[in-house]
């Protein structure tokens, strides 16, 4: 058993002479929760479409749980795609039979884990109403329970948290790490970096079908984390910017975010500091993977 | 291969769990039976009682008509209410005959007064008897309207046989050998065809055959519609995704023309079985014709090119639902369709009249028209078998190619979101793996 749950191998999409995934590879390890990152328009959607084969690349492969994407692997995947649909004539518990039979479940085991997940989804009583009586909401976390019902190794979630509201957030990414605890390996895709800080393993951040930087998280925050300082002052500190030891800043008038090029620098920054402006706090800071990303797409476009 | 069945179970169900499909079920064959039995109530409205004067200076005749003419032969087989129901046509409505007080009147005088009285509509007409009837073989019959054949025939041949029995009874013939005698004919229709002859009403028969082409017209393009809907549901709603990611879309598409195209054959199958308790209950009232039209063979065509019918239509309306984008789009596509159904059934209506022309022929060959015209044919004049398994064989090649074809449309239209396909777009969807 490979050690790579998925992997891609240059994948490239082009639709109508435009480029929507530029030879993208990373690899997913085992286990581990991967966060694909990127603006709207990125094309997320597009690389996980391929790695589902519901669209064809133009070039590269993909491997999937060490082979192409048979019927086989087919039934050990959960997939909760971009745009959410299930059939709205449909009862709740038949929803659920009919997505778990077509991934090979039995019947009655789709019966019985259905029932526990409706319970544990709030959704318990509801196993015969259909579909098109159920809130947005409730029709989200349902989807979701379709997705997980045949206990997949690999859950591909494209933006699970949008369009639900913060306890559900907060519901769906405590089984994203329940799910995580057991062994299974997910990659989800998002928009909202905020949401992937909390959760992910490792990350793979995508600009206009570009990879602009993979890594686990603790990686790339121990590159870009600790050379940030975070000030909050009352002056003029235009200075700073033009001081030698300062790779950046951005100033916002009573707070500044000043990058050092070295962080063994931050001692004479406050030394140069002191009398010329009032410091009102001084720390270190992690930039936010936003601030990373901002900081990794301004250098792609300025290179 | 679990897969398929499940696609197959869960299309199957929820059509079969539909009000529509339980209304349609029992709605249709109600209406049905309603066609048949309204021509046989019509009939009996359309005979409205008659009150008939009788001026009879015979002497005598006046019984004879009451009572009708001599009854007919025994028939050989078949039930009693039915039999009942086969000589209507040559009862008269109801007609009561009230003698006329001669009072010595004479027939002139007579005439005057009834005169008004028929154009007042106090009665309905006068029947004069003369005297010598019996030599002259001649009565005189007055009144607004002399153009109920019905009527007049049965007063016709009431009368011949009361005067034949009179005869024959002054001349001291045994009065059983008299009733022989004086007994009425009746005269059976037969259609003469290759297969054998058969009994049969030409008139119903054509009603019947257009009915039944009506049926399956309109089943046809229901299901056409139901497939392309919920390709289309599946496609907007992206619930496509989903599929394809869990399932080989062969198997999806297969599933989804399986499970509804059963869902078609349970109504026909219901229907047919409604068909039978319906005309065996009430077999009394409805057309013997009718029952001589609906044997079991027409069944059997009727539920064969049901399934060919069913194939050749949905596969192409699947194709619709899986190419477009919305509900408008898909509409007018669908109307483009659904003329291509009617024009087997416009053909048809002419080969009702000539079932055997070799236009007919050639047509009903052609699987796009087969399932409505072969089977129009069947129902008239059946053609001879080789007609019947060449268009039967044509057919099954040609959802062959459809269904290959189909799958792959399916495949990639249902993932094609956002602007129509060109053809030749289309054309290369054939080609993607
Ligand atoms: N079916 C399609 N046809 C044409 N362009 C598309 C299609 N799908 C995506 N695109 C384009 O590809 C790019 C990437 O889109 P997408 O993968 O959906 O981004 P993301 O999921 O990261 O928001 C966008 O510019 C989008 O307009
Ligand atoms: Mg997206």
């Amino acid at each position: 058993m490979s050690e790579w749950a998925l992997s891609l191998h240059d994948l490239v999409k082009d639709f109508d002479g435009k480029r929507a995934v530029d030879h993208i590879s990373f690899t997913v390890k085992r286990g581990e929760i991967l966060g694909l990152l990127g603006p709207n328009g990125a094309g997320k959607t597009t690389t996980i479409r391929m790695v589902m084969d519901i669209i064809a690349p133009d070039a590269g492969r993909v491997e999937i749980l060490g082979e192409g994407l048979s019927e086989k692997v087919k039934d050990r995947i959960g997939f909760l795609p971009e745009e959410r649909g299930l059939y709205r004539k449909l009862k709740v518990m038949d929803t659920l039979l009919f997505f778990g039979e077509l991934k090979g479940m039995k019947a009655a085991a789709a019966r019985e884990r259905g029932r526990r997940l409706l319970e544990q989804f709030q959704l318990a009583g509801y196993e015969e109403k259909k579909v098109e009586e159920l809130s947005k909401g409730m029709a989200q976390k349902l989807q979701f329970i379709t997705t997980i019902l045949h206990d997949p190794e690999l859950l591909i979630l494209d933006e699970p948290f949008s369009g639900l509201d913060p306890l559900n957030i907060e519901l769906i990414q405590g089984i994203i790490l329940e799910r995580r605890r057991k062994g299974t390996t997910i990659i989800y895709s998002t928009h909202l970096m905020e949401y992937a800080e909390k959760t992910v393993d490792s990350l793979v951040m995508i600009d206009q079908g570009r990879k602009v930087l993979d890594g686990t998280l603790a990686a790339v925050k121990a590159e870009y984390g600790r050379k940030f300082i975070r000030l909050q002052y009352e002056g003029d500190a235009r200075f700073v910017a033009g001081l030698p030891y300062v790779r950046s800043s951005r100033d916002s008038g009573r707070e500044m975010e000043i990058e050092l090029e070295d962080l063994s620098k931050r001692e004479q920054l406050l030394r140069d500091l002191l009398g010329r402006v009032t410091v009102n706090g001084f720390q270190l800071s992690e930039p936010s993977l936003q601030n990373i990303f901002i900081r990794k797409v301004r250098e792609g476009a300025g290179a | 291969m679990n897969k398929l069945f499940a696609v197959i179970k869960k299309e199957y169900k929820t059509i079969v769990k539909k009000k529509s499909f339980i209304i349609m079920t029992i709605l249709t064959p109600v209406l049905m039976a309603g066609m048949m039995v309204v021509p046989v109530l019509l009939m009996k409205v359309d005979r409205s009682d008659k009150k008939i004067a009788v001026a009879d200076y015979a002497g005598g005749y006046i019984q004879a008509l009451s009572a009708g003419p001599a009854k007919k032969g025994a028939k050989p087989k078949g039930k009693l209410d039915m039999d009942a129901m086969n000589e209507m046509p040559e009862l008269p409505g109801r007609i009561s005959f009230h003698p006329v007080q001669l009072g010595g009147r004479d027939a002139a005088g007579l005439l005057r007064e009834y005169e008004q009285k028929v154009l007042k509509k106090e009665i309905d007409g006068l029947l004069l008897i003369p005297a010598d009837v019996k030599s002259r073989r001649q009565v005189s019959y007055y009144s607004t309207s002399i153009s109920d054949f019905t009527t007049l025939n049965f007063i016709e041949s009431t009368l011949r046989t009361a005067i034949s029995r009179q005869l024959l009874l002054e001349r001291q013939i045994d009065p059983a050998v008299v009733d022989e005698a004086t007994r009425e004919i009746s005269m059976e229709t037969f259609k003469v065809k290759k297969e054998g002859t058969t009994k049969s009403d030409s008139g119903m028969d054509y009603m019947m055959s257009l009915f039944m082409i009506i049926i399956l017209f309109m089943i046809l393009i229901n299901y056409g519609q139901i497939i392309m809907r919920g390709v289309l549901e599946e496609k907007t709603s992206r619930i496509s995704e989903l599929l394809i990611s869990s399932a080989r879309a062969t198997h999806i598409f297969y599933g989804k023309l399986l499970g509804i195209g059963l869902a078609g054959l349970t109504q026909v199958a219901l229907w047919i079985l409604l068909a039978v308790i319906l005309v065996s209950r009430f077999s009394g009232m409805v057309d013997a014709a009718i029952l001589s039209f609906l044997t079991p063979e027409i069944a059997f065509y009727f539920v064969i090119f049901f399934i060919l019918g069913f194939f050749i239509y949905a596969i192409p309306y699947a194709f619709i639902g899986a190419a477009v984008n919305t509900d408008q789009e898909a509409q007018q596509f669908a109307s483009v369709l659904s003329v291509l159904i009617i024009v087997p059934y416009i053909l048809g209506i002419s080969a009702l009249q000539n079932p055997n022309s070799t236009l007919t022929l050639v047509a009903s060959l052609f699987p796009l028209f087969t399932p409505i015209l072969m089977f129009m044919r069947i129902t008239t004049a059946v053609p001879p078998l080789w007609q019947i398994l060449a268009s039967i064989g044509l057919c099954v090649l040609t959802i062959w190619g459809l269904a290959w074809l189909g799958a792959k449309i399916f495949r990639v239209g249902m993932l094609m979101y956002g602007k129509k396909p060109s053809l030749g777009e289309m054309l290369r969807w054939v080609r993607y793996k």
